[in-house]
Parts: structure tokens; sequence; C-alpha cells
């Protein structure tokens, strides 16, 4: 992508022209103050790249730090071993720390929101303690100042500003790659809703734990550099506070969610914190940045950067959506059989599935009724892999799809959509649809899957809507994008949850054309609804469950007239004989 | 006693019931039988106070309900069953009980309510001090009903009451209605079960895709083919 | 291995160290457990009382219960106004995390502004009176630290058991919308609740001063623990964390005794850790 190109060769040269600083031959003062900026700005980048793209709060960006200061600091003062070769360790150290804690961590989907960030606290401070009692520290803390500096440049001051500056400029261009990579893709969507997004095709737990990793590994080599700009390492100073809240802060106050704002933010408070220096100040300064983050968080929770990019793009008018651009020519799909073998799944001591076998042939339509609480949306939800299966098994043609993640599922070739749409809410319909073409059976590349994406909003009637938020759009256009998205997948076989709920019947009738449309290009539809006469009109079979049973099949006329069918329904006495 | 008149309720921008009038008058049955996501529940919850309308008028006994705060809708007579039962499951029998009656006028008389809804529910004395999460589908039911019997309301809303039970329990629960029906309560029912429905009513309504399609006493609706049309889809009977 | 003096002795300390856990994870269970809503501020706030209480003696000569008499009301007030922020911005359970951490920092900054970071003791003539047991010392001031914790805890259990308005608090807890179809007004309950919660930050915060020496950092000593006490003792539920409390007291206590007393916080942040991991749905 040109325009990725160009921002991060902006950066980079940005960083290249920087260095050239430490020529001008400035007092230490400032080498030290832009020091630290841009140690901020690495740390609070570093930060949002779990935290503020994928949603994981983590208040334990310190015990990262942390890891790295005295991974150098042990090996520099105790071992010998020279500055530079240590940052690398330092980095690796912890990125394994935060491989080992995602692992346990991100597996559990209760542990997100506060409970992470409670968790990940707790870390900090146990990794505090353990480094307190053990020979790593000890208690009176470590002293760096036999460790030889390497020179870069003639002074000190002016090395380390170069050091927290490569850094700095590495961090930020890696986040706007990241950002517009799969990655950042992925991360964002699992902000907005991690089920859906794992459904979508995104391996959720694989990029929860790389971001993680990369995260930790910035905050490690920062620790490692800083470790020798103190010189002085203590526990106390090291795991305080300070890094948690203030990575927080600028992030929060920049924008976690765009590459730059926390690098924006933390220019911002360091600078405004350079201004209090001197004891009974600093504590001014450390009591101002908290209340800035009270203030932030209740008014302008999205943060200073996208508040204003938001305030520019309304300022100026929209461009029109090229409709210029003809939709392009809509793939036909090989379609495959969807069968389900004796499918058991309870919940706690209830069986919501007992023993369920259907079959939906290849461009078959089959209708999935029956009663409240029949095992419906479970059934839907066992297929496409929301939840594990008990017994029995599903197969799509001759893959087995029972006991893979969902994700694989997704690729595989199973796309569904909810009953109350779920779009990501930050992402514009064109790229809800765009990711799920991106990780879906069909992996494009970017300009693919905005292509792609651009037609089947064409083709669900979105076309005009494509850079509308969800929020911005009425339920039937979110119904529209949920199948957009669902067919952008190149699904071979697509479940519906009751698409129709809601609708007008004008709305009904065009949804129910659009369906056949689907057909016609040999996807199978697996569909649960409500609204009878649209079942009657659209399945070729009915499947009608009751109590987590099968209880008939058939022609939707046959199934449905079939006694116990009736019966379930209505009661015995409007059973004709 | 209890007026609607074109009602529309909506989610959001997602509307649910479009235009539902219906009364119900002192002391009787009325049932608003309909297919699965016809609007019942949105229909109830809205009365109760637990759902905004969007327009429309609610009126009991009178008095306008949209301009009354949810937690004062229970100071004029109106107890509900909410669908799925709703129970305070970590407190015992009794304490889900006690809520019932938090009201003023009905906590006065608690002592004398409590016994009557341990007289209809004898099982729910024994087990007073479980806790309302272990019991069984039936007897948290019998919790549901008799936590809205605590607050001595004038009309009782009961919705989907059968939902999840066993065909033997869900005669008992029935039986329990026509009970407290006796009593002189009004009961507004609302069930996906056409038979049960339709046999303790006075009168009913038929409530397809957020629409009153139907209304009148049971047994000319269970001629009507609009029934069999609503949940089976046939054209013909 | 430490003679049976040693571990009586550490065992004693440990129940009445607990006691004061107990008291510091009341206000937080109640607010936490009925109102959804997680208060990292308790700590700061409970600080803020210890030195409130040092200065009103040190400074005008206020014994404790007169400096508690003015405290615990002001700080009653304070908990109603600071529901009133998180109402008035309609702050969420992880919002509310995010805003009282920033709140804790900056409580944390207006001590150190008042008082400085040099470590503060509140000397009172009945500082080290301890009662006897046989061979084992039972201070008197932990001890009525102790028995106040429990008495608030009862206090507390028999208010949410047999009142209404306790039952109220619970039932809305749990389903807030069917609580209000009953009658329950749950956003005055809140208020209140919110109220007694501070409140109980500040009878907390006397007996910090009493016990304790006093210095701005440890705001953050005490998160692990109290966070572990409450969610050991359930979310909302007063006796249990007292017993909560009861059994970190001890065993951090305990592996002082063993062990060296540097690793004690190991205890209840590995305790909290291995909670959060092992039984989430406890939260």
């Amino acid at each position: 992508m040109s325009e990725r190109r160009r921002l991060v060769a902006g950066v980079l040269a940005a960083g290249l022209g920087l260095a050239g600083l430490p020529l001008l031959g400035l007092p230490a003062f400032y080498e030290s103050f832009l020091y630290l900026v841009f140690h901020w700005i690495a740390l609070a980048t570093s930060w949002s790249l779990l935290s503020g793209y994928a949603g994981y709060f983590s208040f334990g960006h310190g015990a990262f730090f942390g890891a790295g200061v005295y991974t150098t600091t042990t090996l520099a003062a105790a071992y010998g071993v020279p500055f530079l070769a240590t940052l690398p360790v330092a980095a690796a150290v912890a990125a394994l720390l935060s491989a080992g804690i995602g692992v346990v961590v991100f597996r559990v989907k209760r542990l997100r929101g506060e409970l992470f960030g409670l968790l990940t606290l707790a870390i900090t401070f146990v990794l505090a303690t353990i480094v307190l009692n053990t020979r790593l520290d000890g208690g009176p803390g470590v002293f760096l100042s036999n460790v030889p500096m390497p020179r870069l440049v003639a002074s000190p001051t002016g090395t380390f500003y170069l050091l927290a500056l490569g850094l700095a400029t590495v961090t930020v261009a890696g986040a706007c790659l990241v950002t517009r990579a799969r990655l950042g893709l992925g991360l964002f969507a699992i902000h907005d809703d991690e089920d859906v997004a794992e459904v979508e095709g995104v391996p959720t737990l694989a990029y929860k734990l790389v971001a993680f990793a990369l995260s930790a590994a910035v905050a490690g080599v920062a620790g490692g550099i800083h470790a020798m700009y103190v010189s002085y390492v203590t526990v106390g100073d090291t795991f305080s506070i300070t890094v948690p809240l203030y990575v927080v802060l600028m992030s929060v106050l920049g924008g976690a969610r765009h590459w730059l704002g926390p690098a924006v933010g933390a220019t911002l408070i360091t600078a405004s914190l350079y201004a209090f220096t001197g004891g009974e100040q600093a504590l001014l300064g450390r009591a101002l940045v908290a209340l800035i983050l009270v203030a932030v968080i209740l008014v302008l929770p999205q943060g200073v950067v996208p508040t204003v990019l938001e305030r520019v793009r309304r300022a100026r008018p929209r461009p029109l959506e090229a409709g210029a651009t003809p939709a392009p020519a809509l793939p036909r799909v090989e379609g495959a059989a969807l069968e389900c073998h004796d499918v058991w799944k309870a919940f706690g001591g209830i069986e919501a599935l007992r023993g369920v076998s259907l079959t939906v042939g290849r461009g078959e339509i089959v209708g999935l009724v029956g009663p409240n609480g029949s095992g419906k949306t479970t059934l839907i939800n066992v297929i496409s892999g929301h939840y594990a299966i008990d017994r029995g098994r599903v197969t799509l043609g001759a893959t087995v799809l029972s006991k893979r993640p969902a994700h694989r599922i997704a690729s595989l070739g199973v796309s569904r959509t909810y009953q109350i749409p779920r779009p990501f809410a930050h992402f514009s319909a064109l790229d809800n649809v765009a990711l799920a073409a991106t990780f879906g059976a069909a992996r494009s590349t970017p300009r693919e899957a905005r292509d792609d994406a651009r037609g089947w909003l064409e083709f669900t009637g979105l076309a005009r809507r494509a850079a509308a938020l969800p929020h911005e759009l009425n339920l039937h256009e979110r119904k529209f994008l949920e199948l957009a998205r669902a067919l952008a997948g190149r699904p071979r076989v697509i479940l519906l949850d009751e698409v129709l709920s809601g609708l007008n019947p004008g709305e009904i009738a065009s949804a129910i054309s659009l369906l056949h449309e689907i057909r016609a290009r040999g996807v199978a539809i697996l569909f649960v609804e409500h609204v009878m006469r649209a079942v009657l009109e659209l399945s070729d079979r009915v499947v009608v469950l009751n109590e987590g049973e099968v209880i008939a099949t058939g022609t939707p006329h046959e199934a449905m007239r079939a006694p116990r069918v009736v019966e379930v329904y209505l009661g015995k006495a409007h059973v004709v004989a | 006693m209890l007026e609607v008149r074109h009602l529309a309720i909506a989610y959001g921008d997602a509307p649910a019931v479009w235009d539902a009038s219906l009364e119900v008058a002192e002391g009787e049955v009325v049932s608003v039988i309909g297919p699965n996501g016809a609007g019942k529940s949105t229909l109830v919850n809205t009365i109760a106070g637990l759902q905004q309308a969007r327009s429309g008028v609610l009126r009991f006994a009178g008095v306008d309900l949209r301009a009354v705060p949810p937690h004062l809708v229970c100071r004029y007579g109106i107890a509900v069953v909410p669908e799925g039962r709703r129970l305070f499951t970590r407190m015992s029998v009794e304490e889900n009980l006690e809520v019932g009656c938090y009201r003023d006028e009905a906590r006065r008389a608690r002592v004398a309510t409590l016994d009557r809804v341990y007289r209809l529910f004898p099982i729910l004395r024994e087990r007073r001090r479980q806790l309302a999460g272990s019991l069984s589908g039936g007897q948290q039911q019998m919790v549901a009903i008799g936590r809205a019997l605590m607050a001595r309301p004038r009309l009782l809303l009961l919705d989907e009451p059968s939902l999840g039970l066993a065909p033997a329990v869900v005669d008992a629960m029935f039986d329990i209605i026509r009970a407290i029906h006796a009593e002189g309560v009004a009961i507004l029912l609302v069930e996906q079960n056409v038979v049960r429905a339709l046999e303790i009513a006075d009168r009913a309504y038929v409530l397809e895709e957020g629409r009153i399609v139907a209304a009148g006493p049971p047994e000319v609706l269970r001629r009507e083919s609009r029934i069999q049309e609503a949940y089976l889809g046939l054209k013909e009977a | 291995m430490p003679s049976a003096t040693l571990l009586g002795q550490a065992l004693v300390s440990g129940l009445l160290a607990g006691g004061l856990y107990g008291l510091l994870a009341l206000g937080l269970s109640l607010s936490w457990g009925l109102l959804r809503l997680v208060n990292l501020a308790h700590f700061a706030l409970a600080l803020l009382g210890a030195y409130l209480t040092y200065q009103l003696g040190h400074a005008l000569h206020w014994p404790p219960w007169l400096a508690a008499a003015a405290i615990v009301p002001a700080f009653f007030a304070l908990g109603i106004a600071l529901h009133m922020v998180f109402a008035r911005f309609r702050v969420t359970e992880f919002t509310s995390l995010l805003v009282t951490f920033g709140l804790a920092v900056i409580l944390e900054s207006v001590i150190q502004w008042f008082w400085t970071a040099d470590y503060r003791r509140y000397e009172t003539p009945y500082a080290s009176a301890s009662l006897r047991i046989g061979p084992l010392f039972v201070p008197v001031l932990e001890l009525l630290a102790c028995l106040t914790a429990a008495a608030l805890a009862c206090a507390t259990w028999a208010w949410l058991r047999f009142t209404y308005v306790g039952k109220a608090l619970r039932a809305a807890a749990e389903d807030p919308a069917i609580a209000g179809a009953f009658g329950v007004n749950h956003r005055r309950h809140a208020f209140v609740l919110s109220g007694v919660s501070a409140a109980y930050a500040g009878v907390a915060g006397v007996f910090i001063a009493l016990i304790s020496t006093l210095a701005p950092a440890q705001i953050w000593a005490w998160l692990g623990v109290v966070f572990a006490v409450v969610i050991i003792g359930g979310l909302g539920n007063p006796v249990g964390a007292l017993l909560a409390g009861f059994l970190i007291g001890v065993s951090e206590s305990v592996t002082m005794a063993v062990a060296a007393p540097a690793w004690a916080p190991l205890v209840s942040f590995s305790i909290l850790i291995g909670i959060l991991v092992l039984r989430p749905e406890r939260v």
C-alpha cells in the first residue's frame, strides 16, 4: 500500500533527521529532555499495541519495563556483558514473560476488561517482590556506574538521546505498519467484539500473544536503556506506579487506537511535566497528570488525535463514494454439503441439543424452526464453533469441523449472522465487510479485500453507505451489512440467525430475493426463522426442532403439517386427523 | 382498568410492536397469544414499566403510566412475572418473596400475604430458606408468581409461565392461575402455548409480527385460521 | 523450624492484621459487589483518613474517637459526591477502574504535598499497651481494630440480611430492572451505599493511624492484599471479607515467621493471581 509506505518512510525520515541533533552541540539539559520524550514515546506506543488496539488494558507495563531494567543491570554489572548486547536479551526476557502470562490468561474468557487490568497490576507487584528479595537486587539497589558506556557521539546524554530516538522511531514506524496490516486489523476487531472476530476468521489468541510480546519487548529495551541512563537502579523506582500510570494516560490522552496517538500524548505530557522540576513541584506534576487522566476518561474518551481527525473529516466535504467503479463480478462458490451427525450439547445439567442430525446439501436452503428454547441458536453456535461440541460430528464436505477453533471453521467456509447484528462499532461498513474478506476463506490481500467488499455491499444494496459507521445505519441496513459480511468470507455454507426479525414486509421481500440470489451462486443456506411465511417461501426443506431433538424434516408443507409438529406448536386439539 | 391504545415500542431503531391496542377489565383473564418473536414480551415489559414505549396510550385505572418512573409503576397495582422468571438467584425463596412486597402498602400486609402465598404453594414453605437459584424450573416459576402476588396487585402480568416446564407442571401452574383469578385479581397472560392460553381466558388477542391481528372470545378465535397461519405459516387449516 | 511460641505469636499477629485487612476490604467489597464499580481510590481514602486522624491528634490534640466522629460523616458525604460523578458521567465497571486509579494518585499526591513522604507515627500513650495471654502478646490497639472490624462486618451483614433496604440492595445488584419493577429505587440506594463504603474507609483510616507508621506509598502496598481478600471472601459478602482477611493475615504472618519477612506480600498477590486465573467466576 503506497500510503502505508509513505507514512513509514516519513517516520523513518523524521527519525534520521532528528538524529542529527547532537551535532548541534546543545546543552545536556535539552538532550536529556529529548531523551525522556522519546523514552516515553516508545513506552506509550508499545503499550497501546495490545491495550489500545485490542482493548486489553494492561496495568503491567511496569513489569516488562522492570524486567528489561534488571536484565541489563544483572548482565552488565554482574557479568560484564557489553551494554548494547544486553538490550536484545532484555527484549527477549520481557517478551518471554509476556508470552508466559498471555498463554495462561488469554485463554480465560472472563479475564478481560478490569480483571485483566487487576491481574497485570498484581503481576507487577509480584515481580517487584521477587526482584527485591533475590540477588537480582536484594534491597540496596544496583549501581551501573562501572559499566562502560558506548560512545555513539561525544556526549553521554547525546548517546542516550540517539538510543531512545532509535527505539522510538522503530516503535512508531512499527505501530504504523501494524495498524495497516492484518495484525492491526485483527486487533481492532478483537477490541470491538472478540467473539465475532474469532468467528470471522481472526486468530485471536495468536494475535493477542504477538501484540503482547511486541509490546513487552519494546518496554524491555526501553528499560535496559533507562537503567544505564539513571545508573543507579532500585526496585522502588523501577516498579513504581509511574510507568503504568503514565503510559495509560499518554495513550488515552493522545488516542490509544491511533498509531501516532500515544506519541502525541507522550510529548504533551513530558513537556508539561518538565515545566515542574524539583521535589515539591514534581509532586504537583504527578497530581496534575492523574487529574488529566480522570478528565480525559470522563470527557474525551477517544483521545486527542482521533478527535482532531474527526473534526477535520467533518469539516471537509465527504468525497462521493466511487459509484464510478462498477461492482466486480462476484464469484461462484464451490459448494459442499454440511452435515451434522448426532450432535449433543449440554450446559450445566441442561441438554440443549440431543443427538441432532441434519444435512444441508450443496446449494440448498434449509429452514430450521421450532418453539422457543428448542436449541436452534445453540446448533448454529456449535456449527460455527462458538460453542464446543460435546458429542457427535459436524462435517463440511469431507472436512471435519467440530472440535476446531472458530476461526479455523470460518476459513474452511462457514459464515454466520447474528440475530441482533454485531458489526464492529469502530469500522465503517466497507471495513466491516473487508475484514471478513481478509480473514475468511478467501484470504485476500487488502486491495482485493476492499474491492470484494465494495462488490458485496453493492450486492446487498448498501453501496451508498460504504463509508458509514454502524451506529449511523438503521436496523435493515445493519442486517444487510451482516449478510454482506457473511458473504465476504466466500463461504460455502451460511448460517443465518433470524435475519428477518424486525423487518417490515417490504424489507422482508427484498431479503428473500437476496437469499435466492445467494443460493444461485452455489452457497448453501441454513437459516433459523420465525417468520413462517418466509420459511415456506424460501426453504427447499425444513427441519423442526423441539427440546433439542429433530421432530420432523421434509418439504415445508410436509413438515409443518406433521402431527407432531402441529401438536408441539398448537396443542393436541389442533391436530386434524 | 388497563387501557392500551396504538402502542408502538422499539429497541433503538428496531421496531418490535406496531400499533397495539388492548384492554383488560377488573377481574378479567386476558390472553395474548402469538408465535415467537411476535413482540409479546416486549408488550408486557412495557406495561410493567421495564421498557419505554415510543408512542401511544398506556393507562391503568385512569393513570397515564407512560409518565410514571419505572420504580413507581408497581404502586398502582401492577405486578409482573417476567419471562424466564428472573429471580434473585443468590437470595433465598423467602427473601425473593419479601422483595416482592417492597412497596409500602404491600409491606404492611406482609405476614398475611406471605401466609397466603405459602398456602397456594406449600412446597415453597418447606424450601423457604433455600437459594432460589437451586430450585427446579417449576418451583422457580412458583417463586416468581409468589413474588408478584406479594405485591398485592390488581393486575398480574404473566409472561410465558409455561416456558421450559414439563406438561404435568404446566397443568399445576394453570390451576394456580385459576385460583389466583378466583381471588379477584385481573390477569394478562402472554403465552406461546395456544391451548392453555385459550382455555383459561375470558378474552384473547393474537399478536403477530408486532401487530394485533385478531381479538375476541376464545371459542371464536379457536375456529379462526389466523392462528394456524400465524404459528405454522400455512394458509389452509 | 520456629518454636511453638513464635508460631503462636505469628498466629495472633496474623489474626489481628487480618482484622485490619477485613476492615479495609469491607467498604470495597460492598461497592464492588453491590454497585459493580471498582474503587481503587478506596485505599487512598483510608490513608487520607489516617493522616487526618494523625493531624487532628498531633496539631489539635483531638483524641482518636473525636477525630473519628468528624471523619466518618465527612467521608460519608465524600462517598456520595464520588457517586454523583459516576452517575453524571455514566461510568461503567471498567472505566471506574481507570477513573479511581487517577483519583488514587491525586489523593496520594495531596497527602504527600501536605505531609511529605517522611514516615509519620501517631504516638499515643496506649500505643504499646498489650495484653498478655500466656506467652503471647496481644497489642490492645490492634485487638480493638480487629473487634471493630468484626462488629462492623456483622452489623453490615445483618443490615443486608434482615432489613428491607439490605434486601433491596442485594436484589438490585443482581437484576436492577426487575427490582425496580417491585419498587426498588436503585439510584437512591446507590448513593447511600457509596457513602457507607467511604465511611468504612474512614474508620479503617483511624485505626491505621493508631497502629501503623504512615507513608504515602502505603496505598499501593495494600492493594494486592485487600483485593485478594475481597475476591476470596466473595464480592458483597461482609463476613466473608472478614474471614478472608483472617485467612490472608495468618498466611502472611506464618510465611514471615518461617521464611523472610520481605516475602510476605507475595502471598496475597499470588493468591489473588491464582483466584483470578483459576476461579474467575467468583468475581
